[in-house]
């Protein structure tokens, strides 16, 4: 087991956010998450990435309990995120952006560099390792985050709408991107607005509902679930197939 | 290349500068721009790459200044001998004062910083063994050469330069080591550095331990030159402001900011005293409000940054240029 979580709760004073969420993870699997804005999907992403600490509840990652553990103890054990909103080091390059993943496992700046371009490769940025990384567009600046994350050679990728706000065409080439992570046998956690996006790429789904899971499987016992239907994909499936596609760009 | 043989060519015009112009008020003036720009440098290790704005520096410049003119008086230390001593007491201090308040973001630091400057002006104003209200002294004669008690301005113009050039030294290292990666990445954005591993309440306070040694030198270097150090001249709030605004006028988070800020402003504040006299001592506060507006303003990343982006701008359309000719 990589990545548990075992009963995570967390609540904003009287509000209760995530409610009792467990999963697991092994190693090479594709967890999605999904539910309607204000779900507790992002706050129960937050959770396992240490941005927020559970109100009770347990986070396990490689055996080891780092519940209460801050982002950069857990990025130190392997786990690794992007942002909903792009948090590019907007001064620097993009080469010195994933140096700065590097840097994680080198003190050796020689080191971080050449890890720095084998990413860049990776990701196809490498004709633009010496742009500012505030020049880049969104969906730059969301591959290079996701590039930065990689460097930090992590055993778990944690990814936060990575195509929100990416046109048709961007989401295909993201896709594309996570697809290539994925066969060099990495396991990822992505939280998604876009139901094609998880439905393509993830083995098993947990949808969110005011803070409760109310569905847990693959993507196909997912969609059939009458609770899903009814909560959450009911109204949205029916209103998108009228307009001829499946998912909310938004 | 071209920057090494650049840079070269300035060093030259800096070690050449005290014999081309070999009157006392130029010498003592160069002087003083390489002993702020020292200060500045140290500043800028917190202030400019790490981007925590320490408005109480004067603390750790107060320290060294302080501890070489102590130990001058109690135990007959030649002054530069406490400069040890004033390194370890202003990284002590800096680590005191750094772990509870480098977890406030932005402004809260800076705020936290004047509070313990101005308390330690009060407390030193109070003890005896520190000269109270009235200040300390040097060797009034030389005893010996480690005294450094020159009349001629020019051996402290070489020495201040040879402890700047350690100091750029060692901040170009950490530039182009992981601390000065992270120190950055932490300035731009400390959550996305701490989602990379990156221990930022460490780094921030491993750059404040440096930068408070590296200032307390440049205390030291001043009460030696200066033979007197008292409440207002090792621990008064302008110069703290004085620190800062060099290091942002020229350019915070650059290798020779601090140096062009100091290059700038000690000559307008040398002959602005000299025109205006001893009226001038409340003007300089003046002034040094107007600097800071017109940065924060016009200039947020300083004059060097303004020229380097320029020269830059003017490069690349030149090469443009030549490539459009050559086509």
């Amino acid at each position: 087991m990589l990545l548990e979580a075992i009963n995570v709760t967390k609540t904003f004073g009287a509000l209760t956010v995530v409610n009792a969420v467990s999963v697991s993870l092994n190693k090479g699997d594709i967890l999605g998450l999904i539910g309607p804005n204000g779900a507790g999907k992002s706050t129960f992403f937050n959770c396992l990435t240490g941005d927020l600490l559970p109100t009770s509840g347990q986070v396990i990652l490689n055996g080891e309990d780092v519940s209460v553990m801050t982002p950069e103890e857990r990025a130190v054990r392997g786990l690794a995120r992007s942002f909903q909103v792009p948090q590019t080091f907007e001064t620097m390059s993009v080469l010195e952006n994933v140096m700065i993943g590097a840097f994680l496992r080198t003190s050796d700046t020689a080191k971080a560099r050449r890890r720095a371009y084998e990413i860049l490769d990776l990701v196809g940025l490498v004709d633009v390792s010496s742009a500012v990384a505030g020049s880049l567009g969104t969906p730059g600046r969301k591959r290079l985050e996701i590039a930065r994350a990689l460097a930090t050679d992590p055993d778990i990728l944690l990814l936060d709408e990575a195509m929100a706000g990416l046109t048709a065409t961007e989401v295909r080439h993201a896709i594309e991107l996570v697809r290539k992570i994925h066969q060099t046998g990495m396991t990822l956690v992505i939280v998604e607005h876009i139901m094609e996006v998880i439905i393509s790429l993830a083995q098993q789904v947990i949808v969110f509902h005011q803070g409760h899971q109310i569905a847990h499987g693959t993507p196909q016992e997912v969609t059939r679930d009458p609770a899903v239907v009814s909560a959450y994909l009911g109204k949205r499936a029916a209103a998108n197939a009228a307009r001829g596609f499946a998912g909310d760009p938004a | 290349m071209k920057r090494s043989v650049w840079l070269l060519l300035i060093l030259a015009l800096v070690v050449a500068y005290p014999l081309l112009f070999a009157t006392p008020f130029l010498q003592r003036l160069g002087a003083l721009v390489l002993l702020y720009a020292i200060a500045a440098s140290a500043w800028n290790i917190v202030g400019g790459y790490a981007g925590q704005v320490s408005v109480g520096h004067v603390v750790f410049f107060g320290c060294g200044a302080y501890a070489s003119m102590a130990f001058y008086t109690h135990f007959g230390w030649p002054p530069i001998a406490a400069v040890p001593v004033g390194m370890m007491a202003s990284i002590g201090i800096a680590a005191l004062i750094g772990v509870p308040t480098l977890r406030l973001s932005g402004h809260y630091f800076s705020m936290a910083t004047i509070a313990v400057a101005e308390l330690a002006r009060l407390i030193v104003t109070n003890i005896e063994a520190l000269g109270a209200a009235v200040g300390l002294s040097g060797p009034v004669m030389p005893r010996t050469v480690f005294d450094l008690s020159f009349t001629s301005a020019l051996p402290y113009y070489y020495l201040f330069l040879a402890v700047l050039l350690v100091v750029l030294g060692l901040t170009y290292w950490m530039e182009n080591s992981r601390i000065g990666f992270y120190l950055r990445a932490i300035k731009d954005n400390e959550r996305a550095a701490r989602s990379l591993g990156v221990q930022a309440g460490r780094y921030k306070l491993y750059a404040y331990m440096i930068s408070a040694g590296l200032t307390s030198v440049a205390g030291a270097l001043y009460a030696t030159m200066y033979g007197f150090i008292d409440p207002d001249s090792g621990l008064g709030i302008l110069t703290s402001v004085k620190i800062l605004i060099m290091a942002a006028l020229g350019g915070a988070g650059l290798l020779f900011g601090p140096l062009v800020g100091a290059a700038i402003l000690v000559p307008l504040e040398e002959i602005s005293n000299n025109v205006l006299g001893g009226k001038g001592a409340g003007l300089t506060f003046v002034v040094y409000g107007a600097i800071i507006m017109i940065i924060a303003r016009f200039y947020p990343s300083g004059l060097l940054r303004l020229v380097l982006d320029r020269l830059a701008a003017a490069n690349s359309a030149s090469s443009d240029k030549k490539v459009r000719d050559a086509a």
